[in-house]
């Protein structure tokens, strides 16, 4: 080891050659060349921009779980609207999904004749609801007629103003919350609006089942 | 502030860095060109040789991952472009070990010159074959093991301490009168 320890101090005592200046230059010259002629891929930063891509990375992540969170909630209040569900008497319902089997009505279906909603009761076997439709749809004619003669003999103005906002909001309400709008003319005693919205909604429906709770409330008293 | 290692500057110059770039080529230009420089023998060979390397560096400045240390890839370089030197040269990759590779014809005033020590040893360095001289000059310019030097030439660890071993003892022979 001390021999190579010698040789290595002989060594150390050679003449330090360096590369000629010209060599230098051009090494250098093609060194910064290359960075001007190809830029850096694109890669974080270093030094005080540092920070940049951090946060931009959190604001888009917060932004696309704002977004999916949205659109989630917008689905669900779509899901509960189509879904029928029964309303007690006197209050506002919170819909609950249909408790059949049967998959959910997709939602260009929402405002057509629904077919029978069973909700606590079983749906009546199928050879029964050509009957119902029939039967139904000639109780609409007759009490379409009625309701036409009663709205004639001068309902009150704001009354029937609000029986045409009723009918409007029905034209896009669902089903649910139309039969729910009949009940509170009902309680209301305003009978002959809450029968021609009845008429409305039949013809509308035909094949609707008004559950016992709403339909005792219903009929004319 | 602890200045930045090779690797980083080496990183920071794929980034662009261009000052990265001279900074570590100020701190290695001196050893890689004596390097190459008493490896080769001849001025105008090394300098063609040490410039390459170099464009070699630059040109994969978006490539390099430091696996290893940036001297053992900046010497594997000059390593594998000093043996495609030596292949033009007529010199087979097995007689790099060889005994008895033929100096350049020595002339007389080298001869005189080759009284003194310093003369004697850098001859005597010339002499070595070239696979012995390759192991010497990476070890006395670049400060290498024998594993990094085994890594750059990708010999073994047992032929480059053997190299190593026959380079020490041949110029300790030259040295030996003193």
């Amino acid at each position: 080891m001390s021999d190579e320890r010698k040789i290595s101090e002989r060594y150390r005592e050679l003449p330090l050659e360096e590369p000629p200046r010209h060599l230098d230059d051009a090494i250098l010259a093609a060194s910064r060349r290359e960075t001007r002629s190809r830029p850096a891929p694109l890669v974080v930063p270093s030094g005080r921009r540092r920070w940049y891509f951090p946060v931009a990375a959190a604001a888009i992540i917060v932004l696309a779980v704002a977004v999916t969170v949205h659109m989630e909630r917008d689905e669900e209040n779509l899901e509960v609207a189509e879904a029928p569900a029964p309303a007690t008497a006197g209050k506002r319902e919170t819909l609950t999904p249909d408790p059949q089997p049967a998959p959910a009505p997709p939602l260009r279906d929402l405002y057509k004749a629904q077919p029978a909603q069973p909700a606590p009761e079983a749906p009546p076997p199928p050879a029964e609801q050509p009957a119902n439709r029939a039967r139904a749809m000639a109780r609409a004619d007759a009490e379409q007629a009625q309701a036409r003669e009663e709205t004639r003999s001068a309902a009150a103005p704001p009354a029937r103003a609000a029986s045409d906002r009723l009918a409007s909001a029905a034209a896009v309400a669902s089903p649910e919350q139309w039969l729910q709008g009949i009940a509170d003319l009902r309680r209301q005693g305003r009978h002959e609006e809450a029968d021609r919205q009845l008429a409305e909604f039949r013809k509308r429906y035909p094949d609707y089942r008004i559950p016992d709770a709403i339909g005792g409330t219903m009929e004319k008293r | 502030m602890e200045a930045p290692g090779d690797e980083q500057l080496m990183l920071a110059y794929g980034r662009g860095d261009a000052g990265a770039f001279e900074t570590l080529y100020r701190r290695h230009r001196g050893p890689l060109y004596r390097f190459v420089l008493r490896a080769l023998k001849q001025r105008s060979a090394a300098e063609e040789l040490f410039q390459e390397v170099w464009i070699r560096v630059i040109e994969s400045r978006t490539r390099y991952a430091p696996q290893a240390r940036f001297t053992t890839w900046l010497y594997t370089i000059a390593h594998n472009l000093l043996v495609d030197h030596w292949r033009k040269k007529g010199l087979a990759i097995v007689s790099l070990d060889a005994e008895d590779v033929a100096l350049e014809s020595a002339n007389p005033a080298r001869q005189a010159e080759a009284r003194e020590s310093l003369a004697r040893l850098l001859q005597a360095i010339e002499a070595l074959p070239p696979a012995q001289r390759e192991a010497f000059l990476l070890h006395e310019e670049a400060g290498m093991t024998v594993a990094e030097i085994a890594a750059v030439t990708g010999a073994g660890e047992e032929a480059a301490k053997s190299r190593l071993r026959y380079a020490m003892a041949k110029l300790k022979a030259a040295l030996g009168d003193e």
